[in-house]
């Protein structure tokens, strides 16, 4: 198992200094190729350490590999020690699985920009920093790969680095990050006060005897980490604007894995955080804001991308109200249904965006049903996996969770409510897209496509002197694919269709299947809630009919709000201007931060700059010592040439002066 | 071998006398080969060097017999990887300079060389009155240096030097009255002595403690410097040819956050103890000030230079939480932030050569285009600047807030800020300077050999260290429990005599 293991991380690394350190001498093609064989290999020994794991007895499932001492003195143990258990294993898996897919389709998506080799080298260093992320045996390690990953998210936001747009957002999301990063050490150091260690298995057996209120406190701490990565309110507007990355990326790390990292820290802490129950509320209770906030502002938010931005929010927030109410394994089941569907959803998306020459609004799309019949088909498997309705996916897992967070009881019934408010909005908003883009009379680019030919951008070109601009790299390149045309696109998608369409079987209510809960106990062994709060079959089957059913009225709502009568959406805007205007404004979140952060921090750097620094460091404090040197600085102008020679002199005399001046003393 | 630390001291300055009696072109090779052969012996140094035997190599010849002052060397956890950055960094800034063309290079390449040996002995030396001595005459070759060669025009070089050396001159002359009188008062009735181990026998009185300790941590501060003692900084940075300014960043400042360790807390704990929250205090300010300035200001250099006041703002903090988890972060995090921004200073210096000439964020951009390895390199820095976890930066931070944490809470809440802080800085840099635009004077090169040569081993040790910063924790766990016990201990005896 240990080789497997090191091997699951070792594999990416290798990849991306490959792509990273050859850039120039291998062969242009080969790092596309040289990535995704190591992020498949590296799924195929995460698979091999699955099947080892489960042939060890069920109390030995948590295992943990020390490579080396990394930093272990006075009293901190940090070592370089991997943590390999049930759950480790299970993120490791969607995320090398999901990867795998991913490389594959960037390796045509991405083939004809200039920065192929970087991306590749990038892409791999983020499943790389990923896989540090849920494989750590400590906190240290587990910070480590937490801003890897943020630091692999911001350079690949900021790919097309020349874009304005791009760099700014790449810096957004790295410093909400790095927010993340520092509550997570500070919770860290409110666990390590009583602890003593940094291990997790060792920190989780002193859980019991902290005392509540400093672990509250960590466990707060380490919350806004898990939001701040999870993009949860309040820290959540760097989200939509990491969609100027490339579509791959948006698929694999603002969908797929890394905004999903909140949920898998707050399940690993699951024994911090049953016994810091109210910081457990805090995140039950924002994770519902979320999805509900989240899930209104997708319903009028017009660039496609960022509607599926808006969406994965929403689910991450059903994940986080599930996780942090004691359903463990139905999160993270509704992780990995969401990983296969969101990843579809949004490689199917950049099949659209590319046919469409760059262009994001759905304004200005239409129509594509015919154009591009395995596109439309793979977006309908994510819409229904997404509206909840069977036997998709996303169903069973969305479901589950609400079961469970119902069998809480108590005031957890505003979180089953808002989930299932939340459940109808999830559908109109998805079958509005899908409606918006596919559904009435074709755009141009359509029409064209459907003739056979692809719509090309213009070349960029400079607009003072009107050359074309040198797209070396920094810009995506004027040729691009779509995938209804390429086979390795068509192959990663089909795979995750087929997934899906049928992850959900893993574990269907009512007693069929429970891979992911049997499959998990190992990791939640003595937890107050795994397993215990199982819904009875009438609660299971009124959940099931309730969310199936809402998910179908959603889907009609949105047929009938934007197929059947076009101009409904129209009068509902104007009939609800208010509304509309702070949903359109994103419930103004970005301007809360702009005046709570932003400005006093640009006002108090501006008033160190201008004035504090002109006034008093120069100024008054300077004022005394100024004194000196402008009589110094007279008495050398006259000394001309040989003026440091004097203050060589002036020196060694007040150096003899005083000590003379002691000896005397004595 | 033994390792004599006398040789060590002498390797530069020969290097440099032999090459200035040369003179000629011989003259930088001479210099350049006195450094590397002190960076050589340092190495021999640290393989031979036993984790936890104590101070090792001693050198201890009396000096000044009537004045009790001892030639004394030694090098124990607290110097060795001050030690060998010195050599690393004074090699790497030789180098750089010897691959330019200067006036009068024989002269140039003496200076440096003297810097070199100075720095050393401050930091070997084991005798009060020695340390003040040399750390006094480590600031003379940099004056110079700056008024000869400086990058600005004439006057404004020399009101700068002027302002450095008025400054450092005040500071001086504080720490020499202090230690002198240190030695009168602790004598009781003993002869005079300096050396450090002996005079860390005799306990003063609290009253002479605490304004002794003021006088030592007023030097120590202007030197790094800490706010509010920056006066001297911006017009100081501005001003130092590039490989000076490389070198004066990253070893001066850290021998003034070495001499809290090796100096004012073994020899005045009680006076640390009871100005810790005033010191803790001066570090946060640091922290947010140098920061706040560190994301406003537009000159490159300037940049780096408050981002230093803000690093070195967390190194006080690490010593003054008088904790040794603390104590172990700020050493680690003086030798991480030399290693750091010395590389940082000279990218700064490609990229001016590469905005025609300016120095100012605006009138760079786009630079990452043709120039793929430096901006790797750049990043790298970078990441380590904002102490990136993974990075030996981050490992240092981490220990110094977890020693924080436990002395005062708020200040490691609110010094956390600084961290976030850091990241707006450290990437406004790079962006500024790699993406975006190309800025419209900007022509973009490829690093050259020649650079790569200083820029690519410093950037290896980085990535080195950030790997294993356990080399560098191990062999100093000792020594910097040593140096912290003492204040650990005061609170009891202030009991007992009370």
């Amino acid at each position: 198992v240990q080789t497997l293991a090191w091997l699951v991380l070792i594999l990416p690394l290798a990849g991306s200094l490959v792509s990273a350190l050859g850039f120039a001498r291998l062969p242009a093609r080969a790092p596309g190729a040289v990535g995704t064989v190591a992020i498949g290999a590296a799924f195929a020994c995460a698979i091999g350490v699955l099947v080892k794991l489960q042939d060890l007895p069920a109390d030995h499932r948590q295992v943990v590999f020390t490579a080396w001492d990394y930093a272990s003195t006075v009293g901190v143990d940090a070592r370089l020690s991997i943590l390999v258990d049930p759950l480790s294993v299970f993120m490791a898996l969607v995320v090398t699985g999901v990867s795998t897919l991913i490389h594959l389709y960037s390796v045509t998506y991405m083939a004809s920009d200039r920065g192929y080799a970087r991306f590749f080298s990038y892409l791999n260093f983020f499943v790389f920093s990923m896989l540090v992320l849920v494989l750590a045996g400590n906190f240290l390690l587990l910070v480590v790969g937490w801003a890897f990953v943020g630091a692999a998210s911001y350079l690949l936001i900021s790919f097309w680095y020349r874009r304005a747009t791009a760099t700014s957002a790449g810096i957004k999301a790295f410093v909400i990050n790095v927010v993340g990063d520092v509550g997570i050490v500070l919770g860290t150091y409110f666990v390590f006060r009583h602890a003593h260690t940094l291990d997790f298995l060792g920190a989780f057996r002193t859980a019991g005897a902290q005392p509540e209120g400093s672990l509250t406190a960590g466990c707060i701490l380490l919350l806004v980490g898990a939001f701040a990565k999870s993009a949860q309110i309040p820290l959540h507007t760097w989200l939509p604007d990491a969609m100027e990355g490339p579509t791959p990326v948006s698929a694999l790390i603002h969908a797929a894995t890394m905004v999903t990292a909140g949920v898998y820290l707050i399940a690993r802490m699951w024994p911090l955080f049953e016994h810091a129950p109210a910081a457990a509320d805090v995140g039950a209770a924002l994770g519902c804001v979320t999805l509900l906030v989240a899930g209104t502002i997708g319903l009028v938010v017009t660039d496609l991308k960022r509607v599926i931005a808006y969406s994965t929010m929403s689910q991450i927030g059903y994940m986080v109200m599930a996780v942090s109410s004691g359903a463990y394994a139905a999160g993270l089941f509704h992780l990995m249904t969401h990983a296969f569907f969101k990843a579809l959803l949004f490689m199917a998306a950049g099949s659209v965006i590319a046919a469409m020459a760059g262009e994001q609004s759905l304004d200005r799309m239409g129509g594509f049903r015919k154009a591009m019949p395995f596109t439309f088909a793979c977006f309908v498997i994510g819409g229904l996996c997404l509206a909840g309705i069977p036997p998709f996916s996303g169903f069973f897992s969305k479901d589950e969770i609400l079961g469970v967070i119902g069998e809480r009881g108590g005031w957890h019934w505003v979180l089953y409510a808002g989930g299932y408010v939340g459940a109808f909005l999830t559908a109109v908003y998805t079958w509005r897209m899908i409606f918006r883009a596919f559904l009435g009379r074709p755009v141009p680019e359509a029409v064209e496509l459907e003739q056979g030919h692809l719509h090309h951008a213009e070349a960029h070109t400079n607009p003072t002197t009107g050359e074309e601009e040198d797209t070396d790299v920094g810009f995506p390149g004027p040729e691009h694919h779509v995938a209804e045309r390429s086979t390795a696109m068509r192959t990663a998608m089909a795979a995750l269709a087929l997934a899906a369409t049928f992850g959900g079987a893993l574990q269907i209510p009512l007693g069929a299947t429970d891979v992911v809960d049997r499959f998990l106990a190992p990791t939640f062994h003595g937890s107050r809630f795994y397993e215990r709060l199982a819904p009875s079959d009438a609660s299971a089957v009124v959940g099931l009919a309730l969310g199936a059913a809402l998910g179908l009225l959603g889907i009609a709502v949105a047929y009938h709000v934007w197929v059947r009568r076009p101009g409904t959406s129209a009068a509902l805007q104007r009939r609800f201007a208010p509304v509309h205007r702070l949903l359109v404004n994103r419930w103004y979140f970005d301007e809360l931060i702009d005046a709570v952060v932003v400005r006093p921090f640009a006002w108090s750097g501006r008033f160190a700059a201008q004035t504090f620094e002109r006034v008093v460091v120069n100024g008054v404090l300077v004022g005394g010592t100024t004194g000196v040197a402008t009589a110094a600085s007279a008495a050398v102008r006259r000394l001309q040439s040989g003026f440091l020679r004097a203050y060589a002199a002036l020196l060694l005399v007040g150096v003899v002066a005083v000590t003379l001046y002691f000896l005397l003393q004595t | 071998v033994t390792v004599h630390l006398s040789i060590l001291l002498a390797l530069p300055l020969a290097g440099g006398v032999v090459g200035a009696v040369a003179g000629g072109r011989s003259a930088r090779w001479w210099a350049l080969g006195g450094s590397l052969l002190a960076f050589a012996y340092a190495i021999v140094a640290v393989v031979r060097f036993k984790a936890g035997g104590g101070l090792q190599f001693v050198t201890d010849e009396t000096w000044i017999a009537a004045l009790g002052v001892h030639w004394k060397l030694g090098i124990d956890g607290l110097n060795l990887a001050l030690v060998l950055l010195t050599t690393a960094i004074f090699s790497a800034c030789t180098l750089w300079a010897t691959a330019r063309e200067w006036e009068r290079p024989a002269l140039l390449h003496f200076w440096l060389a003297f810097a070199h040996s100075a720095v050393l002995g401050a930091l070997v030396a084991q005798d009060l009155l020695v340390f003040v001595l040399l750390f006094d005459l480590m600031l003379v070759p940099f004056l110079f240096l700056t008024g000869i060669w400086g990058d600005t025009p004439r006057q404004e070089r020399i009101a700068a030097v002027v302002k450095l050396f008025v400054y450092t001159l005040v500071g001086s002359l504080l720490m020499l009255s202090a230690a002198v009188a240190a030695a009168v008062l602790g004598r009781g009735n003993g002869h005079l002595t300096f050396v450090l181990s002996d005079l860390a026998q005799h306990t003063l009185s609290r009253g002479s403690q605490e304004w002794i300790f003021l006088f030592f941590a007023a030097a120590f501060l202007i030197k790094m410097p800490a706010f509010p003692f920056h006066g001297w900084m911006p017009d100081g940075y501005r001003s130092m040819p590039l490989p000076v300014l490389a070198a004066f960043s990253s070893v001066l400042s850290k021998v003034a956050a070495y001499g809290f360790l090796r100096i004012a807390l073994p020899l005045f704990p009680q006076g640390a103890q009871h100005f810790q929250t005033l010191l803790l205090l001066i570090a946060l300010c640091s922290i947010l000030y140098g920061s706040a300035m560190a994301f406003t200001t537009r000159d490159v250099r300037l940049v780096l230079g408050f981002s230093s006041v803000a690093q070195l703002g967390f190194i006080v903090l690490g010593v003054f939480s008088l904790d040794p988890q603390g104590a172990q972060g700020a050493l680690l995090q003086a030798f991480n932030h030399g290693l750091v921004v010395a590389p940082a200073f000279f990218v700064a210096g490609l990229l001016a050569a590469r905005a025609g000439g300016s120095e100012d964020l605006r009138d760079m951009g786009g630079v990452a285009l043709r120039a793929p390895v430096l901006a790797t390199l750049f990043l790298i820095v970078a990441f380590a600047t904002l102490a990136m976890p993974g990075s030996a930066n981050f490992v240092g931070e981490f220990l110094i807030l977890l020693g924080v944490f436990k002395a005062k809470i708020a200040i490691a809440l609110i010094a956390s800020i600084g961290v976030a802080m850091a990241a707006v800085y450290a990437l406004r840099l790079f962006i500024g300077a790699m993406h975006g635009r190309v800025g419209p004077e900007v022509r973009s090169r490829e690093l050259s050999a020649r650079d790569g040569l200083v820029l690519v081993p410093l950037v290896l040790a980085i990535v080195a260290i950030a790997l294993y910063p356990q080399i560098a924790l191990h062999r100093s766990e000792p020594a910097v429990k040593a140096a912290i016990a003492p204040t650990a201990a005061a609170p009891a005896v202030a009991e007992a005599t009370r």
